[in-house]
């Protein structure tokens, strides 16, 4: 369970002084999917890297189940960090000289994965998006669509309980966007994970289970929440 | 981040950017290889001229002078007029003292030392050899025992064991210069005649001549005497490669240098004057220690390490020179290996702010990056050593052959582990290079990475 607490964000001082999020509050339980949906500017990923712990709040608080994570030891984030949760970006970040099988080793290494296990999860992760016969590959030959593929099979690859998508299908056509979106689905419903997804496009907002908007630093309206809290 | 994956991460980023790496441990190995050449020379410098020592000076020898002044240079000032003084000589304008009989026999006395042989000034004025009327002159010297000497033909007595009373010991050029084959020089008879300069009489001692021989004894005083010494020639020797001796003396032994000094210096100033003595501390007693009991008493010596470490001194000075531009030049290209690793964190921005997102801590980006350093120093350590092994080994018989260094010397000698502690010294400076641009990397905040396109 993912809870936001007045949660507010504030860049530069005095007459620059900008809010980018203005007293946010909500609760997430464990294994729903939720969309975070609004413009660009309106604040929706500084909000996904507050929850995240890349970013630090203003005032206001982020507990993940029950503990207040981020105001540990940057250390210890980092670790909480490696092991949790996992991130799917707009422009893939994929790194084109290393070969598939590398990329998706990446988050083993980070959360010390023992090295006689790592063999395994790879090749599960890429198994899962369709991509083990190219684990050999170099990561730049891939196409769009593939790319992300390979940085959902990077993102998953360590089980996290908590799967943070910004703009997955942003810069892919409709017909690659939907296979993403059905991907991510999938591992979200499959491990119980909780999907966080971060849009501005409402047809994908209205796949999740629940859905937050935000607008300049405000929240606007949240939706889905009771009826899925009722079914936990 | 495990420490392998760290260092495997840092290997395959390198190998991501193959021309810059390689550049950039270029200018390292530039550095590394003239620092592995100047270690190579030095040391292969220092192992010939201890063999030239070892196979020319004993290393229980001493040179033993009365006057210190001749191991420093210049020797004292002289004002050109001084006290009289019978055992002092002046030599192109220094004043030198001489060692005497007495100070001769005092230090033959000693227990400590052995094999006491003054320098004798040897001069002969004309040499034959038998079967031929025909005269030569030649230079003289004493047989040293310790100096290996190849053999032309003929034999030598073992290292260490002086050559008979009437043998003599020739080089091989004496055989061209007659016109036969060495193998026929050994066993001919070498006569060297030595003439005793002109007594100087007094009316007295004139007319106590004139009364016993006669004014022909009178003459004959005038004229100097003469001495014929028919010694047996041994040994024909070739000139060693690793010897100091000149090639154009014949060698006698010291019995027969000592007769040949007396009888050509008696009556005169320098009779039984010498300038030191060569000597040899007896077994179990260190040459150091003896010369440091011979200053006491107010001699000077000399010990074979002395010798070496003069040799040693211009050797090291030479060296040090070749190792500061090597040093200069890694340092030009640590520049080199900081300049790339800035260009790489920029690069890889968006990778660092990736690896930060899923958790990597910021020690651990920065290790990523000083290990990458680390690589560049070693691959560049690598090349230069590699590159000066190659360079030995292809240098070594042409310096060998331009020098005539002879059989088994070489000038460049490459030693392990001079290798192995410039290698790791060389990634511990590309790891100090590696330090600001890895701390960049360290502080990279990763949204802001992660908006980088």
């Amino acid at each position: 369970m993912i809870e936001v607490k007045n949660v507010t964000k504030t860049y530069g001082k005095g007459e620059s002084r900008f809010m980018a999020l203005d007293d946010v509050s909500f609760t997430i339980p464990d294994g729903v999917s939720v969309a975070i949906l609004g413009k660009s500017g309106s604040g929706k990923s500084t909000l996904m890297h507050i929850m995240s712990g890349l970013d630090r709040t203003t005032s206001g608080e982020i507990l993940i189940n029950g503990e207040n994570v981020f105001v540990k030891k940057q250390k210890n984030i980092d670790a909480f960090r490696s092991k949790t949760m996992s991130f799917i970006f707009q422009s893939f970040f994929v790194q084109g000289r290393e070969s598939c099988y590398d990329n998706v080793g990446l988050p083993l290494e980070i959360a010390e994965v023992p090295v006689a296990e790592r063999k395994k999860l790879i090749t599960k992760a890429l198994e899962s998006v369709e991509l083990g016969d190219k684990a050999r590959q170099k990561a730049k030959d891939l196409s769009g669509g593939q790319k992300q593929r390979l940085a959902i099979a990077r993102a998953i690859v360590n089980n996290p309980k908590i799967l943070f998508a910004d703009e997955p299908t942003g810069n892919l056509d409709t017909a690659t966007g939907a296979v993403i979106e059905k991907l991510l689905f999938r591992y979200a419903k499959e491990q119980k994970a909780t999907l966080i997804v971060v849009t501005h496009d409402p047809e994908l907002a209205e796949k999740c289970d629940m859905q937050i908007s935000i607008r300049d630093g405000k929240m606007q309206y949240i939706r889905g929440q009771s009826e899925k809290g009722e079914n936990e | 981040m495990k420490t392998t994956d760290t260092l495997r991460r840092a290997g395959r980023s390198l190998r991501q950017a193959k021309a810059r790496t390689l550049l950039t441990s270029l200018a390292i190995a530039v550095g590394a290889f003239t620092i592995m050449m100047s270690l190579s020379a030095g040391e292969g410098t220092r192992n010939y001229s201890n063999n030239l020592i070892q196979s020319n000076v004993d290393p229980r020898a001493l040179f033993v002078v009365q006057d210190k002044s001749l191991f420093e240079s210049g020797g004292s000032a002289s004002t050109g007029l001084r006290e009289f003084d019978a055992d002092v000589s002046d030599r192109n304008g220094r004043s030198i003292k001489l060692m005497n009989q007495e100070d001769i026999d005092a230090l033959k006395a000693r227990d400590d030392l052995e094999e006491v042989v003054p320098t004798y000034q040897l001069s002969v004025r004309s040499v034959t050899f038998s079967g031929s009327d025909k005269q030569y002159s030649a230079e003289v010297a004493a047989y040293n025992p310790d100096v290996k000497s190849e053999i032309a033909a003929g034999s030598l007595p073992e290292k260490g064991v002086a050559i008979k009373d009437d043998e003599i010991v020739v080089p091989e050029g004496y055989a061209t210069t007659l016109g036969i084959t060495p193998k026929d020089l050994v066993g001919k008879t070498m006569t060297l005649t030595i003439i005793q300069p002109t007594a100087t009489l007094s009316e007295e001692e004139a007319r106590q001549v004139i009364a016993a021989e006669g004014v022909e004894g009178l003459a004959q005083r005038a004229q100097g005497e003469t001495k014929e010494l028919p010694l047996r020639v041994v040994a024909v020797t070739k000139q060693a490669a690793t010897s100091f001796t000149a090639a154009t003396s014949a060698s006698v032994s010291a019995n027969t240098a000592r007769e040949i000094a007396e009888f050509t210096t008696k009556g005169t100033d320098t009779y039984q004057k010498y300038l030191g003595v060569t000597a040899k501390a007896t077994e179990g007693n260190d040459p150091a220690e003896v010369k440091t009991r011979l200053e006491k008493e107010g001699y000077a010596a000399q010990t074979a390490k002395d010798l070496q470490s003069l040799i040693f001194t211009i050797v090291n000075v030479l060296q040090y020179i070749v190792t500061g531009f090597g040093i200069l030049a890694l340092i030009a290209s640590l520049f080199g290996i900081i300049n790339t690793q800035y260009i790489s964190v920029l690069e890889r921005t968006s990778q660092i702010g990736l690896m930060k997102a899923l958790g990597m801590r910021g020690s651990d980006v920065s290790r990523l990056f000083r290990y990458e350093a680390a690589w560049i120093g070693f691959l560049g350590g690598v090349i230069g050593i590699i590159l000066a092994l190659i360079a030995t080994i292809i240098l070594n018989p042409i310096i060998n052959n331009a020098l005539d260094l002879g059989t088994g010397n070489y000038l460049l000698a490459f030693v392990p582990w001079h290798a192995i502690v410039l290698l790791a010294s060389l990634i511990l400076i590309a790891i100090l290079a590696g330090y600001f641009p890895s701390r960049k990397a360290a502080k990279l905040d990763p949204i802001e990475a992660l908006r980088t396109e």
